[in-house]
């Protein structure tokens, strides 16, 4: 409105011509100095230093304000792909939350989702993802969220105001690590009044405000529209939610967290028709948060329990964040959206059921891709599974053969309908799972692979042995020659690595006739090693040194290889112990070499055989270039080349530490113990059972000491007096030296001191500067440059030194700190940035964003039937000691808001690390000595110490306790929080214990005491304790008596009577007890999950059972009944009462009776006359009282009026005295006056003349 | 509720599987300890080593079956404080103290250990190589004096410099001082040959100071230019034990053990190798690197170990010399990442 109107036309600035200004301006432009510049030197005392101690204040200040905004440097571990964040809308019910959620989703992704079911990821943005999930009103789930959410949306009825819910949210926020909270306001449309509108949310905000921080976002939602919140406002909140930053929480930090967007139960169909009730392998999906996570560790499932991982893997991320582009928005297609708990992405989940949704209807058809072709692969492998095994069988007799292909044919068959039925792909999932790791029936696998083939041990990459159990599966159906549509379906799906070994045994299909052939094929990468292993064992005895012996060698390899099976099988373990007896050697020799040939088993095996040697001198060098030379043909060895070139990476030293399968454990041998349980794997035990009980020494000395002189030459330059660094050797710079100092010019005798270089150099210049002038020249120019460069070089190096010594005026311990981190991250981005994931993962564990898929066994079954996936699915991964139950010592203290203090004994329910537990505590306090005096209740204001049972967590973690998690019956449900201080294996409570004893015999000041022990022992137990009586007389124990047994004789520092009582006082140590229950209200049924309740408190169980204590009969109240007291006539004794005065002699006189009859006088009746006579005479003593009364007053103001006559005559009198006396002294005083001046006079006089 | 546990088979690397066990939690059984010995079950060193764990921790729970052969161990929480041990003289001192430097840094209290036993013996470690080698590593990383380590820092050592100069620390014991001469003319015949710098720490006791066997011991240190030590030791054999040795092959044969020590090279020397790799895993979650010359045998059990008690796997890349380079052999590049270890048994106020 105002931008229409015309504007009003403003007088323009004139530039004074003249007049004071005008000059002023013009002198300073005529002396040229620029204004303002000159300021501190105009008027130097305005800037000069007014106080020292000012200005060092000032400093210092500046200083502590600086200092203030420093936090402690922390070494930058952000995932380069951060995992979605987790949103979490929580709010009373019917505030609005899932419609939140929706309007939100719908604002991200244009989709509409109609059941919030489990979390919901969504790409928000180029570099953002978002996972949003519902917190129902349940204090499980409250807790649980809380502990993984990075971003609340915090919901508020405005309508209403604040619930408990929220403060209760916040509360738990407040102890698990302060995650980011954002209010949202709704119900803002039921405000009829503006102002009563502007109020509320003023009101509301401000205590928002203390509850989170001064200046906390809160968010209105104003209204409305078709049931969906305004498109503006939902934006706006989307906006602020993709840019906003976050704070680092430490538990979150230092733990890895999975929260699951789906689960899968791979248990055996059979098992669960056999035995409903037997006991789930469930494997969960979801993104990996927190911190790098270790395979095979343990997590805790909050509502189920703790278990071991069986195994996790990582798969394709099924809500890819858009690759890197330079456009603004994201295009449609990037708009992904993944809740596979609400039906979005392929699967439904039922309560009973899960289906899948297979056609790519949805807008992210990317993500629906990886499922099915997961589902399609597993299929396949599912079947190959059981194929192999049948297969293995046969293989394992090895005439058998023909047994089996018929039972394969009818497996694949199965094969055909399997994609519909939910069974088939929960196998699915487990074949696929098994092409990342190893899995349950990888043993048995194993086993046939070892049965069948001779020089297999264990495989290294997962890939490698799918690849294997296709090549099973082929072999027996080579010739049935079916199913290349099976082949073709899994050659398109499985990532880069696999098709590029896919490749490679397709080239090879061919000669794959012969069974073993198309084992030790395939086996390649992995029989490098083995061989290798098996190499050097068999070179054990034999010197692998000379050439002339690799035939040899080779020969005894063979023979190694025709050896029985368990050459191969136990190489790993054996291979292993050689190479230790060996000294470790490295063998890095001629890998490189390496030649894959399909025809001859024979010759690989010898190839093998020299990529494993080990052996000091790299003599093997020369070998392997001559051998190269031999292997330059045919396809198959380049695309094998290929892959060992990958794996040169990963140099053979790792194999011999860790064996051949990274995966595999030490374990593994156990399982390798038996094959069908029929054939046991003969194993040559002695050398094993040697190193078993071998002497446990650190030392590495080598058997006997036989120094080559080669090897002492080939040390020579370890030492200061050798040669070093071709820049640092002790020659090269004394050259250096002359160099840089040689040339010089004495400048007082003008004489020219040229260096040994220059001298040579001129000499050179004067003799050669003819016809190789130009050869010269380039020469020169070559070394010119060179020498430039190292002079750069030098001077760089020259030039850093002096900066680290000079140059850190402004570098504080802070900045040198922060770098350093700098530097540490930088490192740790660098250090495995090249390397596959699949090795990555084993040896820095599964990064954060990384969406993982962990297999967890024997979980209840409850957790599978009971399945909600409303509630959400946490898996926490424990620490290296967490896992474990102890003692924990905390600091406690009783919530403000919770309405009754706590009771020592009385179960509590609390929240600590990623658990929920029931557990028992003891309150206690510290005493000024160190003491922990246990307490009955909690303090009512103050903080106390607890000590639970519970699990191992690490100090500083904050914990919350409730009474119970069922219902919302009491107001405020948090009882207590804390903080965990200290890990015990022990318990130092102690409450106290007062024994009592009676006196039975007194003499002076020793007595004999009765009543405090039992047995001649206690008493011994307490001698020299110090015992007290109630009056404070002080003891101590003495001895023990012999005939009232427990009866002792005691001293004290007076003589005791016999009516004390006497007291020792002494500590009592209590024992915790060790209750540790996990909330499991997960696996309650469905509807009923948020009614959880553990053990009873004995208050709770004798109200539910009506038992009523009996009352200790002492302390009931009851009437009090006080008898008449009598009191004795007070009886003085003759004698006294004679001497005593008459004042205090007991008088005789009795008190006043009645008086008898005789003696009373009768009333006197008068005459009428008399009457009146009577009366007249009172009459007339009234009117004479009346005129006497009358007379008195009147002579009362005569006289008064004369008092005042006379005081004043007085006055008068005493006026005139003093007018008098006055006038008389006047007059003396005029007198003296007078003749002290004349004296006066005379003198001065006197003296004047 | 409680984290599996791990079962292994026979005696060997006794200390290192009950050390990590202390370290990670994870209970521990060992199985058929010596069982097809004439002599089956525990010794009674390791028995003295499970009671000196038991003395620095709170809580264990130590079961070993009758005959010996069979030990359950779950660890407690390491407590440290004063402790006084006895320790066993079929081992000597060395034997314990290479556990207890690896435990020290983790304990609710500062651990000051008083050890009474043997000091030499032929397959452990002496006290003085300990003191001039695995302090130095221990400092490397951060801990000195008495001090109680949160998470170990981080490391990164890669450069192995040259060596600079080599001491020489002797003892003899009840026997003739000429002997201490003779050790030191045949360890300097084949040391002179590559450093003339070496000093020699003589410790000759007699009477009532020496102990009551006879015997004489050599330990070489070679310290390098940026504080790396590398040490290698000979003692004699017992009296009684095997046949005697000559003091000129004992000091030769120290002198070429040190130089074999210097070939295999690294930063760290063949006896602290576990040490530091101990250190590095417990470390913050970091990548830290170290430099080792020929990974022992000993070292390569620890790293398997490692793996089943922390899941910790290391990266080993191989770095060979250059052609003409004659720096020893084949020097192994350690790398890992740090488990985040928490000191869980520090109490706070």
């Amino acid at each position: 409105m105002e931008g229409k109107e015309p504007k009003k036309e403003q007088k323009r600035h004139q530039q004074k011509h003249s007049g004071p200004k005008a000059e002023r301006k013009k002198s300073r432009k005529q002396l040229g100095t620029p204004a303002g510049d000159d300021e501190r030197k105009r008027n130097p005392k305005a800037f000069a230093v007014q106080s020292a101690v000012r200005m060092a204040k000032t400093f210092h200040r500046a200083q502590d304000l600086k200092a203030k905004k420093h936090h402690i440097p922390l070494v930058d571990r952000t995932p380069l792909e951060p995992p979605p964040i987790v949103v979490v809308v929580v709010g009373p019910p019917k505030v609005g939350k899932s419609t939140l959620i929706r309007c939100l989703i719908k604002n991200f992704t244009r989709q509409k989702l109609a059941d919030i079911c489990g979390p919901v990821t969504i790409v928000s943005g180029k570099k953002r993802r978002l996972t949003f999930i519902e917190c129902s009103n349940d204090i499980n789930t409250m807790i649980d969220l809380a502990k993984v959410a990075d971003l609340v949306l915090m919901l508020i009825d405005a309508s209403f105001g604040f619930e408990m819910e929220t403060f209760e949210f916040l509360n738990i926020c407040q102890v698990h690590g302060f995650p980011r909270i954002m209010g949202v306001l709704t119900h803002l449309d039921s405000f009829r009044n503006n102002k009563a509108l502007r109020k509320t949310k003023k009101r509301l905000k401000h205590r928002f405000w203390t509850e989170v921080y001064q200046g906390a976002k809160l968010f209105y939602l104003s209204g409305m529209v078709y049931g969906e919140y305004q498109t503006q406002e939902v934006k706006n909140l989307g906006r602020f939610i993709s840019v906003m930053k976050f704070r680092p929480l430490v538990w979150q930090q230092s733990h890895p967290y999975v929260v699951a967007d789906r689960m899968e139960d791979l248990t055996d169909p059979e098992m669960v028709r056999v035995d409903p009730k037997c006991d789930r392998t469930v494997s969960l999906y979801g993104y990996l948060r927190g911190t790098y996570l270790k395979n095979k560790g343990q997590v805790h499932i909050p509502g189920v329990g703790d278990f071991a991982v069986a195994d996790i893997s990582f798969l394709p991320d099924p809500c890819a964040l858009p690759e890197a582009q330079k456009k603004r928005a994201l295009n449609e297609k990037e708009r992904l959206l993944y809740a596979p708990m609400a039906g979005v992405g392929g699967v439904v989940y039922d309560k009973d059921a899960v289906y899948i949704d297979l056609p790519g209807g949805h807008v992210n058809q990317e993500q629906v891709r990886p499922t099915t072709e997961l589902v399609q692969s597993l299929i396949s492998t599912h079947t190959t599974l059981d194929a192999k095994m049948a297969a293995s069988k046969v293989s394992l007799f090895t005439g058998a053969a023909a047994l089996t292909p018929g039972e394969v044919e009818e497996e694949e068959n199965d094969r055909v309908w399997d994609p519909e039925t939910q069974r088939e792909r929960r196998k699915a999932v487990f074949t696929e799972e098994e092409d990342d790791d190893d899995s349950e029936g990888r043993s048995e696998e194993e086993g046939d692979e070892e049965g069948e083939s001779e020089e297999e041990g264990e495989e290294d990459e997962e890939g490698n042995k799918r690849e294997e159990e296709e090549e099973t599966v082929l072999k027996n159906k080579a010739k049935d020659k079916t199913e290349p549509k099976e082949k073709q379906g899994i050659k398109t799906i499985p990532p880069a690595k696999r098709q590029k070994m896919e490749e490679r045994k397709l080239g090879k299909e061919p000669v794959v006739e012969v069974p073993a052939f198309a084992d030790s094929e395939d086996e390649l990468e992995m029989s490098e090693e083995e061989e290798g292993g098996k190499g050097e064992q068999e070179s054990e005895g034999e010197e692998s040194d000379s050439e002339g012996e690799e035939d040899e060698e080779d020969s005894a390899v063979e023979k190694g290889d025709l050896k029985p099976i368990d050459s191969g099988h136990c190489s790993e373990e054996e291979d292993a112990s050689d190479s230790i007896e060996d000294d470790c050697e490295t063998n890095v020799s001629g890998k490189e070499g390496k030649k894959s040939n399909a025809t001859s088993k024979m010759e690989e095996e010898d190839e093998e055989m020299e990529g494993g040697e080990l052996c000091y001198e790299s003599a093997g060098n020369i070998l392997s270039i001559q051998r190269s030379l031999r292997w330059k043909e045919g396809l198959q060895q380049k695309a094998s080349e290929a892959f060992l070139r990958q794996q040169r990476s990963a140099p053979n030293l790792r194999k011999l530490v860790y064996g051949t399968v990274a995966e595999d454990d030490g374990d593994g041998g156990e399982d390798e113990e038996e094959l069908g349980g029929l054939f046991r794997v003969s194993r040559p035990e002695k050398g094993k059972k040697h190193r078993a009980d071998g002497v446990d020494c650190s030392r590495f000395d080598p058997d006997a000491i036989n120094i080559v002189f080669q090897m002492l030459d080939s040390i020579r330059d370890c030492f200061v007096t050798g040669k070093w660094e071709d820049d640092q050797d002790a020659a090269t710079l004394l050259k250096e030296d002359e160099e840089l100092y040689g040339e010089f010019e004495d400048l007082e005798t003008g004489e020219v001191h040229k260096g040994k270089a220059a001298k040579q150099k001129d000499q050179a210049k004067e003799e050669s500067d003819d016809d190789e002038e130009e050869e010269e020249e380039k020469l020169m120019n070559v070394d010119d440059e060179t020498q430039k460069n190292k002079r750069l070089e030098k001077k760089r190096r020259l030039k850093e030194r002096f900066d680290t010594e000079y140059d850190d005026g402004d570098a504080t311990y802070f900045d040198d700190l922060k770098e350093e981190m700098q530097k540490q991250a930088e490192l740790n981005r660098a250090e495995f940035e090249d390397v596959d994931d699949e090795t990555r993962v084993q040896y820095e564990g599964f990064r954060p964003g990384m969406y993982v898929r962990v297999e967890i066994p024997s979980l209840p079954c409850e957790f599978v039937t009971n399945f909600d996936p409303h509630y959400p699915i946490i898996l926490g991964a424990l620490g290296a000691s967490e896992g474990n139950v102890g003692y924990l010592q905390m600091r406690l203290k009783k919530h403000r808001w919770h309405s009754r203090i706590l009771k020592t004994r009385d179960p509590l329910i609390l929240s600590l690390g990623w658990r929920r537990f029931q557990t028992i505590p003891l309150y206690h306090i510290e005493d000024h000595n160190g003491r922990h005096r246990l307490l009955k209740y909690t303090p009512q204001h103050m903080h106390c110490g607890a000590t639970i049972w519970g699990p191992i967590t690490p100090q500083g973690t904050g914990f919350l306790a409730v009474q119970s998690v069922a219902g919302t019956k009491t107001s405020f449900r948090i009882a207590a929080t804390g903080v965990v201080l200290d890990l015990d294996k022990s318990v130092t409570i102690v409450k106290k214990l007062k024994l009592i004893g009676y006196p039975y015999k007194i003499y002076k000041n020793t007595s004999f005491i009765k009543g405090m022990f039992n047995t001649v022992l206690e008493v011994a137990k307490f001698e020299g304790g110090s015992i007290r009586t109630v009056s404070g007389v002080r003891g101590q124990i003495k001895k023990a008596l012999s005939t009232p047994a427990g009866a002792y004789r005691a001293t004290f520092e007076d003589r005791l009577l016999m009516s004390d009582i006497v007291f020792l006082r002494s500590w009592y140590p209590v024992s915790v007890p060790q209750l540790y229950n996990p909330v499991t209200s997960l696996l309650m049924p469905a509807g009923q999950k948020d009614s959880w309740s553990g053990m009873r408190t004995v208050g709770q169980l004798k109200h539910d059972l009506g038992v009523r204590n009996k009352p200790n009969t002492d302390s009931l109240y009851k009437p009090v009944v006080r008898a008449q007291r009598h009191f004795n006539k007070l009886h003085i004794p003759r004698e006294l009462q004679k001497a005593l005065p008459f004042k205090s002699k007991p008088k005789q006189d009795q008190p006043k009776g009645k008086m008898p009859k005789d003696l009373q006088r009768p009333a006197v009746i008068r005459e009428p006359h008399e009457r009146k006579v009577a009366a007249l005479l009172n009459a007339l003593s009234a009117v004479h009282n009346y005129k006497s009364k009358k007379a008195h007053t009147a002579q009362h103001a005569k006289h008064k009026d004369f008092l005042r006559q006379r005081s004043k005559a007085e006055e008068d009198k005493l006026k005139r005295q003093k007018e008098a006396k006055k006038k008389l002294y006047r007059m003396m005083g005029q007198k003296e006056k007078k003749s002290q001046r004349s004296s006066l006079k005379g003198e001065s006089t006197e003296w004047d003349a | 509720m409680a984290s599996q546990g791990l079962t292994y088979d026979g005696c060997n690397f006794f200390r290192q599987r009950l050390v990590l066990s202390t370290l990670s939690g994870k209970r521990v059984k060992i199985r058929n300890i010596r069982s097809k010995d004439d002599n089956p079950g525990l010794r009674d060193f390791e028995a003295s080593f499970i009671r000196l764990l038991d003395k620095i921790t709170n809580g264990t729970r130590i079961e070993i079956n009758q005959t010996g052969t069979v030990l359950f161990y779950q660890p407690g929480l390491l407590y440290g404080g004063v402790v006084e041990h006895e320790c066993n003289t079929q081992r000597s001192v060395g034997y314990y103290l290479e556990a207890l430097l690896m435990l020290a840094p983790f304990m609710k209290n500062p651990l000051k250990a008083v050890l009474k036993g043997v000091t030499n013996d032929p397959t452990d470690p002496s006290v003085d190589q300990l003191k001039y080698t695995s302090i130095p590593v221990m400092k490397r990383f951060g801990i000195d004096g008495e001090g109680v380590l949160t998470p170990a820092k981080c490391m990164e050592v890669r450069s192995f410099c040259l060596c600079l100069r080599t001491c020489i620390f002797l003892y003899s014991v009840r026997v003739s001082p000429q002997m201490a001469n003779r050790i030191v003319d045949s360890a300097r015949s084949i040391l002179n040959k590559f450093i003339p710098d070496i000093y020699i720490y003589t410790d000759h006791m007699k009477g009532d100071k020496s102990g009551k066997s006879p015997g004489f011991g050599l330990t070489l240190v070679a310290e390098t230019l940026n504080g790396t030590f590398l040490s290698a030791e000979q003692v004699s054999t017992p009296q009684g034990q095997g046949d005697p040795v000559l003091p000129e092959d004992l000091g030769r044969n120290c002198a070429k053990l040190l130089l074999e020590e210097i070939y295999r090279g690294g930063c760290i020397d063949s006896a602290n190798q576990s040490l530091a790799l101990v250190y590095m895993t417990l470390g913050q979650q970091d990548v830290s690197k170290v430099l080792l010359g020929h990974l022992s045998p000993y070292t390569i059990e620890f790293l398997r170990h490692m793996r089943d008690f922390f899941q910790m796997m290391f990266k080993i890349e191989t770095q060979k010399p250059a052609e003409d380079e004659r720096k020893g052999g084949d020097k192994v590049l350690m790398t890992c990442v740090g488990a985040g270890y928490t000191n869980i048994s520090k109490s706070i106020k």
